[in-house]
């Protein structure tokens, strides 16, 4: 890294990728992900499991990191997407309509539905804030949940069929192509939503994050910024449902409850909330992709059939870890990370 | 839909009076916690759940009475509610509600983890022993867990509501809750008053476990009646004590009544009209009916 600033001008001084140790990082990780289906199918579902919940934490991290807006309400979110797609597929379907590749259309129409459920679940956050307006979005959790479960999905499941998820005689419902899919499109929103940060309503956001009061009175438009952040945050859910339901062949409400709001609130705050990309990315590689996929190594081990199986060790250790960064590490892995590499920096010296 | 015949309607009544008063001792601990901290702790559902498996376990696998069980569960209470105030409450003062929130939150996974740890095998749904006792007022039938639930709850909140009321104590938690500054400078222990208050809500929570617990039986998943019970505590107004009660026997009657009256059609509907009063609430007065309204400075 240089040892001063020599930008000429601001659009270099404002790129993403500054410094030939940027550039470096981001090729290996293109060349990383454009080869990793080579590993097979594992690291496959893994990534694309990852990415899915990338897309929605990034969502839930412009709401309630950037803006401040605290929602429990991201995974029924999600669930407005998912069923979107998984519904109107199933009727035209069954109506004799089998449109090829509906599934696929109706993926942005699935981010437009949840922004809509989420503009409504805006109204709350003009009157209300702090607490009051995080039971706002609980109730709003569990009630949807509750429609998913008793009039959306009755009958626990729907199933998308391969031809709905088919282009072109490529199945982007398994395999590579599906891959390719929902890692592209997690990609071109972190792009995205690291350039909201940077922009005029970015800057609003964290106003009103800061201080709502203050920020109208320097002329920002609360009751906008706010709703903005909601319908942003939720059209990021409503993707990730509706990739959540490509790779999964269909939607079942068990999967959008208020545990997975929680989970998601959980991996932006111990990621970093506020750093929208890399908070909420590192927040869901480790409390989702590693800690998830733990059980088969936590079964095999006596301490945990002592203290009651992998469940119990699992919420354990998950309210911990959760409550220790809140106490004790408010900016979350990310803060930790950049204390890392400040004394790297000037190792082996200490100042 | 099921008919509204006058018996029904005592049966349901009765029924909406215990499920209140048992939501208002739920719901008393979100208050009491808010009145010191200004902040909802949202793992009080989870020391709610905690708590009846500590009952079910002093009386299944110790074999010991009601009594000791209700004990047992107002203790483990007490003493996760003061644990919170220390480990998570306290140093997290000052900082913003979602901090509070998110701590909470792992606390509530802790609790869950600690009480399927110490139910291991009894982590099922079961029901604390009763005593076969059965009371018929004409069509209006009462056994002896409506009873206890009836009198476990409604004493539990007189109890409270009295201690706050008309005690040294309950002068000295006003205070601090009005003002924690000018309490300290009376000289009131105020750290300690708070760390009461986390306490005493924990140990009401652990009692309104048991009450809950005598009602619908014990079930992996009972802390949504606390969940519930929230918006019993929202009607009320946050910062109200004896307005729960109020706030608890309207929420007994619409989760009775729904229950009753489209029940048949979407299942457990009660639970989804309860989570729609807490909405209405927050959108129409989200202060409550006795609560405070909060004026913001800058």
């Amino acid at each position: 890294m240089p040892a001063g600033v020599f930008k000429e001008k601001y659009s270099e001084l404002m790129a993403h990728l500054r410094y030939p140790v940027h550039w470096a990082a981001a090729a290996a990780a293109a060349l990383f992900l454009l080869l990793l289906p080579l590993a097979g199918a594992y690291p496959v579902s893994v990534a694309v499991d990852a990415a899915v919940f990338l897309v929605a934490a990034m969502g839930l991290n412009l709401t309630t990191g950037l803006a401040g807006q605290i929602s429990l309400a991201q995974a029924a979110l999600m669930g407005v997407g998912a069923y979107t797609v998984a519904r109107t597929v199933a009727w035209l379907y069954s109506a004799g309509h089998p449109v090829a590749g509906l599934g696929l259309l109706l993926v942005p129409v699935a981010g437009l539905a949840a922004a809509a459920v989420g503009l409504a679940l805006a109204l709350p956050s003009f009157r209300l804030k702090g607490y009051y307006l995080a039971m706002a979005s609980l109730a709003a959790q569990v009630l949807l949940a509750y429609l998913f479960r008793t009039v959306v999905d009755p009958n626990q499941g729907i199933v998308v069929p391969e031809e709905a998820l088919t282009v072109a005689g490529v199945d982007f419902g398994s395999g590579p192509a599906m891959y390719y899919l929902v890692v592209g499109v997690a990609a071109v929103l972190a792009l995205v939503a690291a350039n909201v940060g940077r922009s005029s309503l970015g800057r609003a956001m964290k106003a009103v994050r800061d201080n709502d009061v203050s920020a109208a009175i320097v002329g920002i438009d609360v009751a906008r910024t706010k709703a903005l952040a909601f319908a942003l945050g939720a059209f990021y859910a409503g993707v990730a449902g509706a990739l959540y339901t490509v790779y999964n062949h269909g939607a079942s409400w068990d999967a959008f409850t208020l545990a997975t709001s929680i989970d998601l609130l959980a991996m932006v705050l111990v990621g970093g909330a506020g750093r929208v990309v890399w908070g909420s990315l590192l927040g869901v590689l480790l409390l989702r992709s590693l800690w998830g996929n733990l059980d088969a190594v936590l079964t095999g081990l006596p301490a945990v059939n002592m203290l009651g199986g992998v469940d119990a060790v699992k919420y354990l250790v998950f309210g911990l870890l959760v409550a220790y960064f809140v106490v004790e590490e408010p900016e979350g892995l990310i803060g930790v990370l950049r204390r890392v590499k400040e004394y790297l920096r000037l190792w082996p010296f200490s100042y | 839909m099921a008919a509204l015949t006058p018996q029904a309607v005592a049966v349901n009544s009765l029924q909406a009076l215990i499920m209140g008063l048992v939501f208002a001792a739920l719901g008393l601990g979100f208050n009491i916690v808010y009145r010191v901290s200004k902040s909802i702790n949202l793992a009080h559902p989870a020391l709610v759940l905690l708590a009846a498996y500590t009952a079910l376990v002093v009386a299944l696998r110790y074999h010991q009475g009601l009594a000791a069980a209700a004990a047992a569960a107002a203790l483990v209470g007490a003493a996760a509610g003061a644990g919170l105030e220390a480990l998570v409450a306290r140093p997290l003062r000052g900082r913003p509600p979602i901090a509070l929130i998110a701590a909470t939150l792992g606390a509530y996974y802790v609790f869950k983890a600690v009480a399927k740890m110490a139910a291991g095998d009894l982590w099922t749904t079961a029901s604390l022993p009763m005593p076969g006792l059965r009371l018929a007022l004409g069509p209006v039938v009462v056994d002896s867990s409506d009873l206890l639930a009836l009198g476990l709850a409604g004493g539990l909140l007189a109890a409270v509501v009295a201690l706050h009321r008309w005690t040294r104590l309950g002068v000295a938690m006003r205070a601090v809750s009005e003002d924690p500054f000018g309490a300290a400078a009376y000289g009131l222990p105020v750290r300690r008053l708070t760390m009461l208050s986390w306490a005493i809500a924990g140990a009401a929570g652990g009692l309104a476990a048991v009450a809950l617990a005598a009602k619908t039986g014990v079930e992996p998943d009972i802390e949504v009646y606390a969940i519930e019970a929230l918006a019993a505590s929202l009607l009320a107004g946050l910062d109200s004590i004896a307005g729960v009660v109020v706030g608890g026997l309207v929420l007994g009657l619409v989760y009775q009544y729904s229950n009753f009256l489209l029940g048949s059609v979407l299942p457990s509907f009660g639970d989804a009209a309860a989570f729609t009063l807490m909405l209405l609430v927050l959108l129409v007065k989200p202060y409550g009916l006795f609560g405070t309204e909060r004026i913001e400075r800058v």
